[in-house]
């Protein structure tokens, strides 16, 4: 299990991912990164009069495996997180590379993870379709994220590069419902097409807040 | 519920020490009749209400109508195409602002009748639409803001110099009638749109400074007129004032008027837009919907705010001035300053302009910083104002002339995107609340104080308030960039061949997200490409680093490095070459600070390029694929 570290995402409200942070760091996280996304609301109401997004943080530290269960246990506690609506946060197995560093193939093969994030880039203003065919296939909620491609300079009047912007969707499902909500997606964006896309997935080892399956989460299980 | 929540919650916390003020004089100092006091209360309520659902709404319709509008301009190769499209925009979205008719026909009453009210309107248009033109084209050929501000305000300080007193209040006032409720928003959206569909290393610093720029049309414009017309003195005095009776029936009486105001001023956006969909951006239904709801939002949002304003604050703040003013010179002047640093943070745009700061710098430059220096601004700009009232020695341009000299010589040091937010701040800073309440409460002051002109006093308020942000808010960019970590410049790019697309299916992938300081993410995209890696997205966030803590003394605010995060999905097989590449650059990783972390599980990845027999091939559980 040695060279595996994680890297937590917390979802959480414009606002707060300060404040997890530094708790974060008093415990011993080295770093993080903060940046802002959208959530989405799921009413009847709210959709009618047209209040479909709301403002989230997103927060990623990198962290060892223990750590990252502390950093859980945090945010459980302090943050309130594994009540309905206060925010999400899980982890994914990354390693930090440096160089010459090789992956310990066989620790993968112990993940098993209860979770996985589905991760699709589409471009701009296809975010909400995307959304729409997750939920159908069953997800329960998504966070989009604006960034932009890397793009072609393309010649115009002006020295102008068009930069193209991309919407960038962030899914966290149970594995049963991992394969459904992918090809939901890929169908109904029409991923197969060139350029219009990309999807894929990652492990989620540990959830906090997810909704679906509090009772588990209130026991705080690994994996 | 969360944003309607959020929303409320931002606007009550900027709305309540307003009453606060308001209620504790009327009840210590000030003799106000209860009727006023009610109907203050009522408009307070409105006023929450109306600012709210005005601010989903421009959230809902004035964001995506300026975006499409931005990405139409950027987009058009022809430079005749780009100088008219936005002229047109400037033109229209302020020939319709009330606010700037009221003021062509205080000018013609002024003026005896020479100049025609609609003549006013139209040349101050025509100069807000030169503006807007000129101004996107700094933008589109990154042209320095700083430099173009320091020009055209260079011109209005010689020009100042030629018009007379009045003439040189009311042009800076002409520039705060046409930054209106409606058009700031929409400006702002344009240039963030802009600036996004733009792209590029300036994009963060070009999303603000339009609003800047546009605010001198209307001054130079005036100012122009004044010289070549000959006139130079302003002979009416202000129209006889008197409280409106009751509670309700004020209220009453203005909200069509307003209403009908609100849809003139509503009107050219959102037909210029129905033309454009309708020939252009053809938009899908439901986010045809939602622009839609979004424009009846924002009507009804502004019609509930501005009858608020106007019928429930104006006769307030008029009473309020007219006590203070009578009482003491010193009361009249701590009062004025402690009603600026509240003020100021009820206008509309100075919400709209904050959350915008948050989108682009992903909360690098932290909003609570920008409002408190508005506020103290604003304050102290009242304050001199009234200090001007009391003391009929002290011009006008004693105060403003050397405040954009300062201002212009501190933007040259500024940093970039502090100098375009500090001249968008002075034409968002003067928006409704200015113009009504505070108006009001200094046209109270002057209409006691024997020596002061209601009608020149009054306009030199607006001039003082728009001036004291864009000094203050470069003075604090000046700070900001000594305290923060800088940048350095990116070496010439060279010329990125095309990247070669993957072939193969059924590839065993690899996540690789790698995290840098700004302005890096090209570098990293460039290195990671040499390497084999294909496509990646850019993220913008903000980071801690234990290096690069910065914080600000005595108000005590982090500042936190801005970051750029790169997602590269890459196979396999290249993608340890990729992550030590990108580690073994000295570049990134000394100036870029670099952290690169793979996923070491496979990622099951479809690429772009996977056939179609995808679809029918459910996909392979994690553990088969291995």
């Amino acid at each position: 299990m040695i060279d595996i570290d994680t890297l937590l995402f917390v979802i959480v409200n414009r606002g707060k991912a300060n404040a997890i942070l530094k708790k974060a760091q008093e415990l011993g996280a080295a770093s993080g990164t903060i940046f802002l996304g959208e959530g989405t609301v799921q009413s009847k109401l709210l959709e009618a009069i047209g209040l479909t997004e709301t403002h989230k943080e997103i927060l990623m530290i990198s962290s060892s495996r223990d750590l990252c269960s502390q950093l859980h246990a945090l945010l459980n506690k302090e943050f309130m997180l594994s009540k309905r609506n206060q925010g999400i946060a899980f982890s994914i197995p990354f390693t930090q590379w440096q160089p010459g560093r090789k992956l310990d193939e066989e620790a993968l093969d112990n993940l098993n993870p209860s979770h996985y994030c589905i991760i699709t880039i589409v471009d701009k203003g296809r975010g909400k379709a995307c959304i729409k065919a997750a939920r159908a296939a069953g997800a329960r909620g998504g966070t989009l994220i604006h960034g932009r491609g890397a793009g072609i300079p393309t010649d115009f009047y002006f020295p102008l590069v068009i930069e193209p912007q991309k919407e960038i969707l962030l899914v966290v499902s149970a594995k049963e419902k991992v394969a459904a909500i992918q090809n939901k997606i890929f169908t109904d964006l029409e991923l197969g097409k060139p350029g219009h896309g990309i999807l894929f997935t990652l492990p989620v080892t540990q959830t906090t807040g997810l909704y679906e399956n509090r009772a588990e989460e209130s026991k705080g299980a690994v994996l | 519920m969360n944003l309607v929540y959020e929303k409320f919650k931002e606007v009550a916390q900027t709305l309540l020490p307003v009453v606060i003020l308001v209620m504790i004089l009327c009840f210590t100092i000030v003799d106000v009749d209860t009727s006023v006091i009610v109907r203050f209360l009522i408009g307070s309520v409105m006023l929450l209400i109306g600012l709210s659902v005005f601010l989903w709404g421009v959230d809902l319709a004035m964001n995506p109508i300026g975006e499409h509008m931005s990405h139409e301009i950027a987009t058009s190769r022809s430079i005749y195409k780009i100088g008219i499209l936005s002229f047109l925009l400037g033109f229209l979205v302020t020939v319709a602002e009330p606010d700037l008719l009221v003021l062509g026909q205080q000018i013609q009453a002024a003026s005896g009748g020479t100049v025609s009210a609609s003549l006013i309107v139209y040349v101050i248009s025509f100069g807000v639409g030169i503006m807007i033109s000129l101004g996107i084209f700094r933008l589109l050929r990154d042209r320095p803001l700083n430099i173009f501000m320091a020009i055209t305000y260079s011109i209005i300080i010689g020009l100042g110099v030629f018009v007379s007193e009045e003439f040189f209040a009311i042009s800076f006032d002409a520039s705060g009638a046409t930054t209106g409720a409606l058009t700031t928003p929409f400006v702002l959206a344009i240039s963030l749109g802009l600036s996004t569909v733009k792209g590029g290393r300036k994009s963060e610093e070009n999303s603000f400074g339009l609003v800047g720029i546009m605010s001198a049309g209307p001054i130079l414009a005036v100012m122009l007129m004044s010289i070549i017309s000959g006139q130079k003195h302003i002979q009416g005095t202000a129209e006889a004032w008197a409280p409106a009776q009751g509670v309700l029936g004020p209220i009453l009486s203005a909200l069509p008027a307003i209403f009908l105001e609100s849809i003139v001023a509503l009107a050219p956006i959102a037909i210029l837009f129905f033309i454009f969909n309708f020939a252009k951006f053809k938009l899908a239904k439901d986010e045809m919907v939602q622009v839609l709801k979004g424009l009846s939002f924002t009507l009804l949002g502004l019609t509930l705010f501005l009858t608020a304003v106007n019928s429930g604050f104006m006769d307030m703040g008029r009473i309020i001035g007219m006590e203070l003013a009578a009482m003491s010179p010193w009361l009249l002047i701590g009062i004025a300053f402690m009603m600026g640093l509240i003020v100021v943070l009820v206008e509309p745009a100075v919400h709209v302009l904050g959350q915008q700061i948050e989108e682009v710098t992903s909360g690098h430059i932290p909003v609570k910083l920008i409002r408190m220096t508005l506020s103290i601004a604003v304050g102290t700009a009242i304050a001199l104002s009234m200090v001007r009232i009391v003391v009929p020695a002290v011009k006008l341009w004693y105060f403003v002339i050397p405040g954009f000299v300062i201002a212009i010589l501190l933007s040259l040091r500024s940093d970039p995107v502090f100098v375009g937010i500090a001249y968008d701040a002075g034409g968002v800073a003067s928006g409704p609340m200015a113009a009504t309440f505070v108006l009001a409460f200094a046209q109270g002051a002057a209409a006691v104080i024997p020596t002061a002109n209601v009608l020149v006093d009054g306009f030199g308020v607006i001039a003082m308030i728009a001036t004291a942000p864009v000094l203050s808010i470069n003075l604090l960019g000046t700070i900001f960039r000594h305290k923060k970590v800088e940048y350095p410049e990116l070496e010439k790019k060279e010329k990125v061949p095309t990247s070669h697309l993957l072939e193969e299916r059924d590839m065993l992938h690899k996540c690789i997200i790698a995290v840098v300081d700004r302005g890096f993410a090209e570098k990293a995209i460039e290195v990671a490409r040499e390497a084999g890696a294909s496509g990646a997205t850019i993220l913008r966030g903000r980071g801690t680093d234990e290096h690069q803590k910065v914080k600000l003394p005595i108000i005590n605010i982090e500042l936190q490095p801005e970051k750029e995060i790169v997602l590269f999905v890459t196979r396999e097989q290249v993608s340890g070459a990729i992550a030590n590449s990108l580690l073994s650059n000295e570049q990134l990783a000394g100036d870029g600070k670099i952290k690169v972390f793979i996923s070491p599980t496979e990622a099951m990845a479809e690429t772009f390029v996977v056939p179609k027999q995808m679809e029918s091939e459910p996909d392979p559980a994690p553990a088969e694929t291995e």
